[in-house]
């Protein structure tokens, strides 16, 4: 926030009362009211218990448009509009614009009725529904996946079980894939901390509420996220693109939904601390995980300063899938912020669409 | 800032004022952004510690076991006032839930079996003229 000249005249000092009476109004209001998010034209094409599917009103006409439809699985734990945050800061926008039929899995939120979905529900019950009608709206056999967060894990899980389904490129973001370094990042010595018990937890609440899981990923940097990220608003209260940006990102942080029980037991027990899924011993159903039997073209994008999934619980998988055609992608920025950044529009998001535009017709 | 300061008058005791206030407040500024910044590293420093992980997980175990207890009554109370009351149980909703799931299940099994069949008779009907054509092409000869 500037700070104006000291009120020399009555005028002036009218102007002072009035400055600081607006940027009082802002702040007021971007703490406390909802931005307007994922404003990209969508229309809902499937729903299944909370899950819905969208697809994105095409801007490009059909005979420009790239053949291989673009399927995005985001998180369990948060809301997918950040994928379309706001116009012009938007993934999905950017992709409807270069050509790209785009579908977006939403989970919605689970109620104490969900509470034992495992990753198996999720993985085979959820994921190969979406892709069938993905598959019969576009009129493609063939399909790009892409999962950030947890739901890079459904979808290497997903294209590990189901190889031969059509999937031609899977992308991966900041996937936490292997926990087998116990000293990388706050999250991994929490959860295999021996006084933890995610049983006793998930037995008290049926599923893992929100508030909880977006405090073990404020605590991670507690200054910038308690501090830091309002001194920023603060200090920018008269630059509306920053301050609406701001509201976006805050709406978005603070729009928290609960994660299933039988998952998070799932996501502890197995992945963070037995690492099932990068030894190739996670069972779904009664089939094994085996990731050398992923084939798909595969670009791993990987956010350098990430504290939520550090780089090498990321990079390994590399060595592990059967792909010929496989790209890592190492950019600046952070967990979210990497995808959702200001500068996600002039790095990630060119890269990605290079990547892609070469594989998808 | 830099029109006003191309006006600044250092022997106007006001102008003055402005310029120290806005030095002290730069100096201020960063100041408060370089301690922020070892605060920061400091608290991830903790964060990161096992001392913090052994203490958050004590901490919420001791919560949960202190906590089942007052659980378990208020969800006998709950589970007492709507059986009197004649109201449907958070059970019964649940339950009630999941058997909508199934039905949707089903709905979408059927959703898939009449995508298979609209496809399948897009591409009879697609084979159709063409044997048509070939009737009529044999005709012709």
């Amino acid at each position: 926030m500037s700070v104006s000249p000291l009120p020399m005249t009555s005028t002036a000092l009218q102007d002072e009362l009035k400055r600081i009476e607006e940027n009082t109004r802002t702040l007021l209001r971007v703490s406390t009211s909802r931005a307007k998010v994922g404003q990209t034209p969508k229309q809902v094409i499937w729903t299944f218990n909370k899950a819905k599917l969208y697809r994105y009103i095409p801007v490009v006409p059909t005979e420009q448009r790239h053949k291989v439809p673009l399927f995005l699985v985001f998180a369990l734990m948060n809301k997918p509009y950040i994928l379309d945050l706001r116009p012009g800061n938007s993934f999905i926008e950017y992709m409807v614009k270069q050509g790209y039929d785009v579908y977006l899995l939403d989970w919605g939120a689970p109620g104490l009725e969900d509470k034992e979905l495992k990753f198996d529900d999720y993985v085979l019950d959820y994921l190969p529904r979406a892709i069938r009608k993905v598959k019969a709206v576009s009129g493609s056999d063939e399909f790009t996946m892409l999962g950030w967060c947890i739901g890079a894990i459904l979808a290497t899980i997903y294209a590990a079980l189901r190889p031969d389904d059509g999937l031609k490129n899977l992308l991966l973001l900041t996937a936490p894939l292997d926990f087998t370094d116990k000293k990388a990042g706050g999250f991994v010595r929490w959860v295999n901390d021996q006084a933890f018990n995610p049983d006793k937890l998930v037995a008290a609440f049926g599923n893992v509420p929100g508030e909880m899981i977006d405090y073990g990923a404020k605590a991670l940097k507690p200054v910038e996220n308690y501090i830091g990220s309002y001194l920023t608003l603060w200090d920018n209260l008269d630059n509306p693109r920053i301050v609406e940006s701001w509201h976006a990102m805050n709406t978005w942080v603070t729009d928290l939904i609960p994660m299933a029980g039988a998952t998070y037991l799932q996501l502890i027990k197995e992945l963070y601390r037995e690492h099932r899924l990068i030894q190739g011993t996670m069972i779904i159903r009664g089939e094994r995980v085996d990731l050398s039997r992923i084939r798909a073209n595969l670009l791993n994008v990987i956010a350098l300063a990430d504290h939520i999934s550090p780089t090498c619980q990321s990079e390994s998988i590399m060595t592990k899938v059967s792909s010929q055609d496989q790209f890592l992608l190492k950019v600046k920025g952070g967990h979210i912020g990497m995808m959702a950044g200001s500068g996600a529009l002039k790095y990630t998001w060119p890269h990605i669409d290079s990547w892609l535009a070469a594989r998808s017709e | 800032m830099s029109d006003q300061s191309e006006t600044i008058n250092p022997l106007d005791p006001l102008d003055t004022m402005n310029t120290m206030r806005d030095a002290s407040l730069k100096a201020w500024k960063s100041m408060r952004d370089t301690s922020l910044e070892s605060w920061s590293k400091m608290m991830i420093d903790t964060v990161n510690s096992e001392d913090y992980s052994q203490i958050t997980g004590q901490w919420l175990d001791t919560y949960l076991t202190l906590s089942q207890p007052f659980r378990r009554i208020i969800d006998t109370m709950m589970t007492q006032v709507l059986t009197g009351l004649n109201m449907p149980m958070r059970s019964d909703v649940t339950s009630l839930a999941e058997r909508l799931t199934n039905i949707e299940t089903r709905l979408d099994d059927q959703d898939a079996k009449l995508d298979d069949i609209l496809s399948a008779i897009k591409a009879v009907s697609v084979s159709k003229p063409v044997a048509g054509t070939s009737a009529k092409a044999k005709g012709a000869r």
